[in-house]
């Protein structure tokens, strides 16, 4: 009698028909693959991307300069006379070949005009496009997607 | 001959003329229309033998939550293209302790077995030209017809074992042993089960057991329920697919083609594939009644509009064929590989024994109630 079942169960395959079963649910499921290029990924608020400054609230106090581990922030006050008026930075330099994405530099920034973007795609076909200026920095790729709050220090959906 | 004879002296005024005609519609009855249908066949059947592996990564990656290739082309449809050149394109190597000879035969061998069954396949009802005469929808209807699929499919194991012996390593090797251990454990179900299908259309040619479940009024897989299920499990070890794809082992364990590259181990592919539609197509005219219109009375509708029966026949057919499609990338999607112990088992314990107490079933069936 135990030979017999055992067979009826070897030829019904009751478990195969359950792999089966569980494989066509798998089929109607909403699939995971995120179609990158086409669709853009949906990064949490606090990505570290490249580095933001805003050149308008800076006020040239050197802090991010001093704070930064790899050295690849220089900050050049304006002349004095123009200082006591205008706080905003002669030149502002990021090397983003070696900016760690560390967040050091954002912390001591009393104005908050330094922070991460969410821009990660940071290939470059020359190494001249790893450094940024007073001109190229501020540029901000997502723009269109969130403005940042200074008083919370937090991205705003626009 | 008498239509052949009387059409050509109507044509020419001598007789000189009229068996130079005469000649002519021989020879394009004995050459010319078989070998127009046999590029028409072999394009038809590369085209799709190419589109069945897209149609098998995009379902796999479905099953596996993913989306499978969709980058090239629109849905990823050109994707065969892109595949069909890289492996053009790529270096072609023969190892230095394997047999040249053997080692650049092995494909072709394998490869040429593939595409044979499709020869003796019947795709639809006989197309009617304007001018009275008929042309069948197959290559060669010969008497043989599913003797000769069994016959050839059994042949491409050949150019696995030569592929694996011929490369000079021992993991090909290996790999072709467990495929000549397969081989015995799948030919005797499936050759059975088939048996069961031809007591009971009473015909070795397809396009005859098509036309008895025609004559039945139901398809095959109701009284060969058994035989379909025997065939739908030995017909995966014929085409070494998951889960029985020992010689190959795509997965993990190495197979007969690991020294190919470039289009020899396209060849490979390419066969593959094409053994897995010939068997899809096997199934569908055996058990499925083939291009038989469901719910549809054939005859009545062929001989009112025959041409748009035809047309609708080869619908039907892909239809169903690519139901078996299906199934064989839904099975391979869902279970792991099985020893060839395992395969053994099954084989000669399982299958066997259902197969032969089905002949005897479906002979009982055929002697008392389908008289």
């Amino acid at each position: 009698m135990n030979a017999i079942g055992r067979f009826l169960q070897m030829v019904t395959f009751p478990e195969l028909l359950k792999g089966m079963a569980i494989t066509t649910k798998y089929l109607a499921k909403p699939k995971v693959t995120e179609s990158y290029p086409d669709a853009r990924p949906v990064l949490p608020y606090r990505t570290k991307g490249r580095l933001h400054v805003e050149i308008e609230t800076c006020i040239s106090c050197r802090m991010c300069e001093k704070a930064c581990p790899e050295g690849c922030i220089r900050v050049y006050p304006p002349p004095k006379e123009v200082f006591k008026t205008d706080k905003r930075p002669a030149e502002f330099y990021l090397n983003q070949e070696h900016c760690l994405h560390c967040g050091l530099c954002v912390d001591p920034c009393p104005t908050g005009s330094i922070h991460h973007s969410q821009e990660f795609e940071l290939a470059v076909v020359h190494y001249d496009d790893l450094l940024f200026d007073k001109e190229t920095l501020p540029y901000d790729l997502d723009q269109k997607r969130f403005r940042w709050n200074l008083l919370e220090n937090v991205p705003v959906k626009k | 001959m008498s239509r052949l004879a009387r059409s050509a002296g109507n044509r020419g005024s001598t007789p000189r003329e009229a068996k130079r005609a005469m000649t002519y519609e021989v020879l394009l009855n004995t050459v010319g229309w078989p070998l127009a249908k046999i590029v028409v066949l072999l394009a038809a059947v590369l085209t799709v033998v190419a589109y069945i592996g897209w149609f098998e990564r995009r379902l796999l990656g479905l099953f596996q939550s993913r989306l499978g290739p969709n980058r090239v082309g629109p849905l990823g449809l050109l994707q065969p293209v892109a595949d069909g050149l890289k492996l053009f394109l790529k270096e072609d190597i023969v190892p230095l302790n394997a047999r040249p000879f053997l080692f650049k035969l092995a494909p072709v061998f394998a490869f040429f077995p593939a595409f044979l069954g499709f020869a003796v396949v019947s795709w639809a009802l006989p197309w009617a030209t304007p001018s009275g005469r008929h042309h069948g929808f197959v290559v060669a209807d010969v008497d043989l017809g599913i003797l000769l699929v069994l016959a050839v499919s059994s042949l491409g194991i050949f150019g696995i074992i030569l592929g694996g012996w011929s490369s000079g390593s021992k993991y090909p090797l290996m790999g072709s042993l467990r495929s000549a251990s397969q081989m015995l454990a799948y030919e005797i179900p499936l050759t059975l089960s088939v048996i069961a299908v031809i007591l009971l259309g009473g015909s070795f040619r397809l396009s005859d057991i098509v036309a008895a479940q025609q004559k039945l009024g139901a398809y095959f897989i109701l009284p060969g329920l058994l035989a379909f299920g025997v065939y739908l499990i030995s017909a995966v070890a014929e085409t070494n697919r998951v889960p029985f794809d020992l010689p190959e082992g795509e997965s993990e364990i190495i197979g007969f083609h690991t020294e190919y590259s470039g289009m020899r181990f396209g060849f490979f592919f390419v066969a593959e594939y094409a053994n897995m539609v010939l068997i899809s197509v096997i199934a569908a005219s055996l058990f499925l009644g083939g291009y038989d219109l469901p719910g549809v009375d054939d005859a009545a509708l062929y001989a009112a509009h025959p041409n748009l029966a035809s047309a609708l026949g080869v619908f039907a057919f892909a239809a169903k064929s690519a139901l078996f499609a299906y199934f064989y990338v839904w099975i391979r999607a869902t279970f792991p590989r099985y020893r060839y112990d395992q395969l053994l088992r099954i084989g000669w314990v399982v299958l066997l024994p259902i197969a032969l107490a089905n002949v005897a079933l479906v002979a009982l069936l055929k002697l008392w109630l389908l008289r």
